[in-house]
């Protein structure tokens, strides 16, 4: 008895698998966006602020970088509405998980990127009598960043395909819809292919684009 | 000119002393009276204080003991444990590293205007005409909107000097400043260097380029240990040294041994 694979089974679910990724998309951009600027104020902190502050951001930090994301969402849609006493959406739900775990990542990719502006900057500030002001806003900020930009892209791309942890909690994303359809159709190998695919399509061009920044940054950047 | 008198000196370091932590000692109990015009080159063995020396000065070293006057105001004191710097004196000097220290995010024409805009709230077309003219007077006016990565060493490091300039600093100090520079690049940027002094700008530098200390400087200090163990012309210092330190210092940098 051999096994045919069959794919044109997946054309009667291109609309749901649209939508599945829609919502992948959707979650992904808004915690790439709302995890990095928490990760950015959250690099800051721990670069310059007070130790109780620092011992803090960096025990949030440690726990998100050092669980399993899996195990995070599933606290954050079963323990976080039994401790604030409100129920939210998976939407909400997924959001904050996935936006307090971007947050730990990227803190530690600003942070690094802050260190990384070497003392001999700051040299050059102070011999320049530059107000403290222009030495963070207009010489270290901006180069830290320029730096933290390409680890940033690939923050971002694994949140892409880690969001596909979301379908775990029953979010509807495009993982969540692949394997209802698998389900349904008893044609995993077809299904679970495609949906893989699709992840690649859009991961891929993101990745190599990651490289080309990088060596232009470099090109135009380094000292 | 008569320059006996300390109290006409530019800068008046007075029994400096700079721990890095509380086992190395890097300056202990320096003394220097620069007068305003000279041209002081400071010279001896790596590891004798002469680029902390340069960095106290600038007032980016904390100092454990000591003081610094500047055209004969307080500049740097201590206070208990603390270093406490006027930064309306320390405005007055400026200052160039061995690594450049652009800021590579900003092209070269931002470079030279940050400051003059940020510190003395210059406008933006004021300081780019200034910035202009030094960049022609530098042979670097083409460079303007390049980015640093885009020069050589020796064009980055006159940025350095003319980025330092546009604040008109009273004294410039000179970190050996064409130590990172290929041998074929480190003519121009000693040119520039020259070419200040032979418009009268004070400066305080380190070097190992004997040649150039000797056309460059009109006093030369020996520091070793911590110390200024010879101070005197460059004909004498570099010469015919008096102190037995110096002349074995002078002796192993031009005489190679078979």
């Amino acid at each position: 008895m051999g096994m045919t694979l069959d794919f044109s089974i997946l054309l009667r679910f291109t609309d749901a698998l649209a939508m599945g990724l829609w919502t992948t998309i959707k979650l992904t951009l808004l915690c790439v966006v709302l995890g990095t600027s928490l990760g950015f104020v959250i690099g800051l902190l721990r670069s310059n602020g007070n130790a109780f502050i620092r011992g803090a951001l960096g025990l949030y930090v440690e726990l998100f970088r050092g669980t399993p994301v899996l195990i995070q969402l599933f606290w954050i849609f079963f323990c976080l509405p039994l401790i604030l006493g409100v129920e939210f959406s998976n939407f909400v739900s997924a959001t904050i998980a996935l936006t307090l775990y971007m947050g730990a990542i990227t803190s530690e990719t600003f942070r690094a990127s802050l260190r990384s502006v070497g003392r001999e900057q700051m040299d050059a500030c102070v011999a320049l009598g530059l107000p403290r002001s222009a030495q963070i806003l207009n010489v270290i900020l901006p180069q830290a960043v320029l730096r933290a930009v390409p680890t940033l892209l690939s923050n971002a791309v694994s949140l892409f395909k880690e969001s596909a942890l979301v379908s775990a909690v029953g979010m509807a994303d495009l993982m969540f819809i692949g394997q209802n359809i698998s389900n349904n159709t008893a044609r995993p190998v077809e299904v679970l292919t495609v949906v893989a695919v699709i992840y690649f399509i859009i991961a891929f061009p993101l990745t190599r684009a990651v490289t080309v920044v990088e060596q232009k940054l470099l090109r135009k950047f380094s000292v | 000119m008569n320059a006996t008198t300390t109290n006409s000196a530019l800068v008046e370091i007075n029994d400096l002393h700079k721990n890095y932590g509380p086992n190395v000692q890097v300056l202990k109990g320096l003394n220097i009276d620069m007068m305003p015009g000279e041209r002081v080159v400071v010279i001896g063995p790596s590891g004798g204080g002469k680029s902390t020396l340069l960095r106290v000065v600038m007032g980016l070293e904390q100092i454990q003991g000591g003081s610094l006057r500047f055209g004969g105001k307080p500049y740097i004191t201590t206070k208990g444990s603390k270093t406490v710097i006027d930064s309306e004196v320390r405005k007055k000097i400026g200052m160039v590293f061995q690594h450049y220290t652009l800021f590579p995010h900003l092209s070269i024409m931002e470079n030279l205007i940050l400051a003059p805009r940020k510190v003395n709230g210059e406008s933006r077309a004021s300081a780019r005409e200034r910035g202009q003219k030094i960049l022609e007077r530098f042979g670097l006016a083409a460079k303007a909107d390049a980015y640093p990565s885009q020069l050589s060493g020796g064009q980055k490091q006159r940025v350095a000097i003319a980025r330092a300039l546009m604040l008109d600093p009273k004294l410039m100090l000179f970190d050996e400043v064409t130590s990172a520079l290929d041998p074929e690049l480190v003519a121009e940027v000693e040119q520039v260097i020259l070419n200040l002094a032979a418009q009268g700008m004070p400066m305080m530098m380190v070097t190992h380029d004997m040649w150039f200390a000797r056309n460059v400087a009109s006093r030369v200090i020996f520091c070793a240990g911590g110390v200024v163990v010879e101070d005197g012309p460059p004909e004498q210092v570099l010469g015919d040294p008096v102190e037995e330190r110096t002349r074995e210092f002078i002796n192993r940098v031009f005489h190679i041994k078979a």
